[in-house]
């Protein structure tokens, strides 16, 4: 019943997004082709949007918004977003640094409307966490020991660069994924073929995961990456990755408040449907029984820009990796001078 | 002060409600924000580099000397995606910086707003893409 609904669901995804690109379409006999017959997905494709993964309570079982509605929507969210704003006292305005032009959030929600980026389970929310996974990731937090997993830590003691996020420490970036997710700034995946291989390229931290397609196996369970282990194969038109072999330095999944559970449990998969020249429909599925009651799944409709990609380098002047950690120390000197009589 | 950190976090976190999902290192961890500054001085040089840009900017203090700030900005990724260049802001150029300091007390400080002397503001985040030609804001002053 489960894979059902979360069939059907993936499958009104697909036709919203195909039918609200139908003023594009791709040609009467379906995708365009490479010259050696695949689905031709190349391009740089933009994936930044407000819409939230999760929807808001405040819209709880409302799946879209009306064009009023999502034009209010989005005034909220952008007024919210506002780094120009300086009410809320020295505390915030510290966070605010540095003014709107240097984030690309985006302005807009999806042309769907959706509520949420969620599309299984209908009520957009990610499925509660196995209460073992939830006590394993509060005792993790709770001790203060590793593996941090993640992506931005806040309020980390910071004794050394292994107590910072993953992103922080410029091993993932905080949208790059494994999965994708919009977020502050270079929401970019530039997407390459060759007979047999796809490679995904993210402008952010320049993560790359090459893809065979040719149908071997995961790599032996005992070999953990960073990015898992990705191999790909075509189901009609769409590309679909299938990921394992995470480490339980990375989260099953990042979310706002913080690590779920161990990437070690990780099955990720995610599907490319190219539903107009100029949008990729990106969806992905989390599988992971040890840390969610139920997998789910999220579409992100991406959108063909002209880029190019610009390189980013991320230790190349990383001061903020000596900053936080000369901050922690500022900040337990300052505590010490405090405690004296 | 490590829970005054975490709940700035995440009443910024709250305070975004729907926005999609984190970003970013923690500004608070590494700027005090009992350490406004406001400082005018002559740009030396930009560094584009990721993940952070930043501007060395000279000021000199009231005694005579002067004093090399940095100021952290955004990814340069963003910049040049709206027409930013590295002439845009050259060397020699004056501007006026307000923002809170490094919290180990290091010239180095997160510039929340950055003006020309005339009051222009350098970058501009609310008007069009934020390009600082893209023409879009009729009302946008012009540019050098």
């Amino acid at each position: 019943m489960r894979s059902r609904l979360q069939g059907l669901s993936r499958a009104a995804a697909v036709a919203l997004v195909a039918c609200l690109a139908a003023s594009a379409p791709v040609g009467a006999e379906g995708a365009a082709r490479t010259t050696w017959g695949d689905p031709d997905l190349r391009g740089i494709w933009d994936f930044r949007t407000i819409t939230p993964l999760e929807r808001p309570s405040s819209l709880a079982g409302k799946e879209f918004l009306s064009d009023e509605e999502a034009a209010v929507f989005e005034e909220q969210t952008l007024e919210r977003l506002d780094f120009d704003r300086r009410d809320g006292g020295s505390r915030f305005d510290v966070e605010r640094a540095y003014n709107n032009f240097w984030w690309d959030w985006g302005d807009k929600l999806t042309d769907d409307k959706r509520t949420s980026l969620i599309v299984d389970p209908p009520d957009g929310r990610i499925p509660a966490m196995v209460p073992e996974a939830k006590d394993a990731d509060r005792a993790r937090r709770r001790s203060g020991g590793g593996p941090v997993r993640e992506r931005v830590l806040i309020g980390s003691k910071a004794h050394g660069p292994e107590d910072l996020g993953l992103s922080e420490r410029c091993l993932l970036g905080f949208n790059s994924g494994p999965p994708m997710l919009p977020s502050a700034y270079n929401n970019n995946l530039q997407l390459f073929q060759s007979p047999g291989y796809v490679v995904l390229l993210n402008e952010m931290i320049h993560a790359a995961r090459v893809i065979p397609l040719d149908g071997r196996s995961h790599l032996d369970g005992r070999i953990r990456q960073w990015m898992g282990d990705s191999r790909g194969r075509w189901e009609g038109d769409t590309l679909v990755v299938d990921s394992t072999n995470f480490t339980d330095k990375t989260p099953s999944f990042s979310g706002v408040i913080g690590a779920m559970g161990s990437g070690e449990t990780l099955h990720l998969i995610e599907r490319f449907t190219r539903v107009s020249a100029d949008t990729l429909l990106y969806e992905f599925t989390i599988d992971d029984p040890h840390t969610f009651t139920a997998s789910w799944t999220a579409a992100i409709p991406m959108k063909k820009t002209d880029g190019p990609l610009f390189e980013y380098a991320c230790h190349e002047g990383n001061y903020g990796m000596a900053n936080l950690l000369s901050g922690a120390r500022a900040q337990e000197e300052a505590a010490a001078q405090s405690k004296k009589p | 002060m490590k829970k005054r950190t975490i709940v700035v976090g995440l009443c910024l976190a709250l305070a975004s409600g729907g926005v999609p999902l984190l970003a970013h290192h923690a500004f608070s961890a590494e700027f005090d924000a009992n350490r406004p500054i406001h400082l005018k001085g002559r740009v030396t040089k930009m560094e584009w580099i990721n993940p952070h840009a930043w501007i060395h900017l000279a000021v000199v203090a009231e005694d005579g000397t002067e004093v090399v700030w940095m100021i952290e900005g955004g990814t340069p990724n963003t910049l040049m995606r709206r027409g930013f260049t590295k002439d845009s802001l050259a060397p020699g150029t004056q501007i006026i910086v307000d923002g809170y300091q490094a919290k180990d007390g290091s010239h180095k400080g997160n510039g929340r707003d950055l003006t020309f002397p005339d009051g222009r503001k350098l970058f501009l985040g609310s008007s069009g893409t934020g390009a600082p030609t893209d023409g879009s804001d009729p009302t946008e002053p012009p540019r050098n």
